[in-house]
């Protein structure tokens, strides 16, 4: 048996999901500069951008089956305060609104990150292409 | 030491910026992968991936976002940055292990806040790849420190 996925056709619209909280750390902070090169602004900010990279890994540890993203289309995002290393986020998603393509659909999913003090840091929305059910092969 | 970071009234619109080329390695979607917490089949399932419409697996969208955000530091002179405002953002094309990808961005339009010490500039910002295809475009906002 393949495990359980949510094709466009499963996607509800105004469904929402909350995300576990995790910690960043200094640990996060390094690797990330590591990779990018992207210094913080200053000692013991953490640069938005990982945060930002942090909801969308958050976004699949969650109690639906994971959705059949065949691409990452675009996302309109803002930044509201600045996360802090030591600081506990976790991540909101809504979806706001699905349409149907010839292949697969559109999912518009509005994500919130929130921090320790349920207070909002960055939201935007990601736009997914999203799977559709394979119809039975005909002969 | 003199500091050598561009003030918002120094940025000009129009000014463009081109940075070097950086090679996306499988390494760098591994170490993406971990960090993120993004294991999504497209970019760690190789055999998934060969059956898929890319045939092999591709680097996350963000991973080549965040490395952008490195090479604009490369690009230029740093601003005095005082804080990442948004951005609107389109993922155009794949990029995949060995692709070659740089950053050119272009100073769009430049904005007074109402705390008066700082600005906001808006970059139009456009990923390319070795073949000079555009992988990822989009709009970026800076919040930006006014000359003290």
């Amino acid at each position: 048996m393949t495990a359980a996925l949510t094709y466009f056709e499963d996607v509800v619209v105004d469904n929402v999901q909350l995300t576990p909280a995790i910690t960043v750390t200094e640990a996060h902070v390094a690797m990330y500069e590591g990779l990018t090169r992207e210094m913080p602004l200053k000692s013991g900010d953490v640069p938005d951008v990982l945060a930002l990279c942090m909801v969308i890994g958050l976004g699949w540890r969650v109690k639906d089956p994971p959705m059949v993203v065949q691409a990452f289309v675009g996302l309109d995002w803002k930044v509201m305060k600045e996360l802090r290393v030591g600081d506990t986020m976790h991540s909101r998603s809504r979806i706001v609104s699905k349409r149907a393509l010839r292949d697969g659909g559109l999912v518009v999913d509005e994500r919130t990150l929130l921090d320790q003090h349920g207070e909002v840091v960055q939201q935007g929305k990601f736009t997914f292409l999203v799977a559709k059910r394979q119809k039975e092969a005909s002969a | 030491m003199a500091d050598s970071r561009r003030y918002f009234d120094e940025i000009e619109l129009g000014e463009e910026y081109e940075s070097p080329g950086r090679t996306v390695t499988e390494a760098d979607i591994v170490m993406f992968a971990g960090l993120s917490g993004d294991y999504n089949v497209l970019h760690t399932d190789a055999e998934f991936m060969k059956g898929s419409i890319f045939g092999e697996r591709i680097a996350h969208g963000l991973l080549c976002l965040a490395i952008q955000s490195g090479l604009f530091t490369r690009a230029t002179a740093p601003y005095a940055t005082l804080g990442f405002g948004g951005l609107r953002w389109k993922f155009k094309a794949p990029v995949k292990i060995g692709d070659t990808i740089r950053l050119k961005a272009k100073v769009v339009e430049k904005k007074d806040l109402d705390t008066h010490d700082r600005g906001l500039v808006t970059l139009d910002r456009t990923i390319l790849n070795q073949h000079d295809e555009v992988v990822q475009q989009g709009q970026t906002d800076l919040i930006v420190q006014k000359r003290p």
